[in-house]
């Protein structure tokens, strides 16, 4: 309150600018009170703009993942953790995706408990790595870091540009990219457990 | 009668349960909202208004402008991002990659930096997400003591080769990314 009014006098004010000792005092402090109404405008613009969307964004897929229950993707669990080729995108597309979007970071790592060890820290890594590709669609899944995201976003919107192209390459280039950290990972692991094996 | 006592029973436990199930998950938005959402948006407002009323954004924009809107620049952060020393230590709260990326919008809002690059820069400051958590992730996930001890090097190692090729990626990705509008 105080601090909005003081702007709006000064904006409102037609005598010369303040000079000498006090003079420069006081443009100081109007510098100084600048950036912090420059941030309260942008805070509002924030709030303003994205928080009710997300709030009820929020509100139904949290009630989605309540009545579908967590436990159902349990079974997911079991089936990636099979052997063989075919059940490499089970592990490091599906299975990370619908973890990070039923539990949510950073509860989505508990469904590694399925698999064997050799295959835990790739999971981990693929898991870990979409937190933040899901937000431009699913913001629940990582609400507290949702700034990766919004950060760069912001930029686009105020070009004045949609954010839905970004958001869904955001999300596909993101299961693309743990898909390929799953294997890689994978095969770093096995080879660094091969070789404590040796020396074991 | 019984029969249709019991049906309108059945109704209102199945009725009560939705309605409950939805109020407590619009209980729990709010929550999130509060307590994780709002104050980083403060930190964050206050970061984007002493960039933009103080000299300090033109001293990033330079330092930022060359290397955030070449495929090489991304490339560099990128890497650095992932050296394994380092990645640990840029985790945390995946503070480190917001402010950058609230840094790289501002950018690109002031038509800095071009809009496509936004998709390869989104993963050019993240190669180290998870970087600092990966013991506490595997142990959510019952791993032994054993496989901890080889998972955090092996993921570590692992993020030096997907994080520059996660960047090249969206890069190709990123054609026809916000290009038509100029």
């Amino acid at each position: 309150m105080i601090v909005s009014g003081m702007v709006a006098y000064a904006a409102a004010a037609t005598v010369d600018k303040p000079t000498g000792f006090l003079g420069s005092l006081a443009t100081a402090a109007e510098d100084f009170i600048k950036v912090f109404n420059k941030g309260g405008s942008v805070l509002l613009s924030l709030m303003g703009g994205i928080l009710p969307t997300l709030i009820v964004l929020l509100t139904a897929v949290n009630a989605l993942v309540r009545l579908i229950g967590a436990e159902k993707i349990e079974n997911l669990g079991t089936i990636a953790a099979r052997p063989g080729i075919q059940y490499y995108p089970v592990r490091y597309i599906i299975l990370p995706f619908v973890s990070v979007f039923m539990l949510t970071n950073p509860m989505a790592y508990t469904m590694g408990r399925f698999l064997p060890e050799r295959l835990k820290p790739a999971f981990y890594d693929s898991a870990v790595s979409f937190v933040h590709p899901i937000l431009g669609i699913f913001p629940h899944a990582n609400p507290g870091e949702l700034f990766v995201y919004l950060g760069i976003a912001t930029g686009i919107q105020q070009l004045g540009y949609g954010l839905g192209d970004l958001a869904v390459r955001y999300l596909l280039v993101g299961l693309v990219v743990i898909f390929i950290r799953g294997i890689v990972t994978e095969a770093i692991t096995a080879k660094m457990m091969s070789r404590a094996e040796k020396a074991a | 009668m019984d029969g249709l006592t019991a049906i309108v029973v059945k109704i209102g436990r199945a009725v009560g349960g939705v309605v409950g199930t939805l109020y407590q998950a619009g209980r729990d938005a709010v929550d999130t909202v509060i307590r994780n959402v709002i104050p980083f948006m403060a930190f964050i407002s206050f970061i984007i208004g002493l960039i933009l009323t103080t000299g300090i954004g033109e001293w990033i924009a330079k330092g930022i402008k060359g290397s955030a809107s070449s495929l090489p620049g991304l490339l560099l952060i990128s890497v650095v991002c992932a050296i394994p020393i380092l990645s640990p230590l840029l985790g945390p709260g995946a503070v480190i990659a917001q402010i950058v990326g609230t840094l790289l919008g501002v950018e690109i809002g002031k038509g800095n930096i071009p809009a496509q690059y936004s998709l390869p820069a989104l993963f050019a400051i993240n190669p180290q997400v998870g970087c600092d958590f990966i013991p506490v992730g595997l142990a959510l996930g019952e791993a032994e003591p054993e496989t901890v001890e080889i998972g955090v090097p092996a993921v570590l190692f692992s993020r030096l080769i997907t994080g520059p090729l996660a960047v090249v990626i969206a890069y190709f990705a990123s054609f026809g990314l916000y290009t038509s509008h100029k």
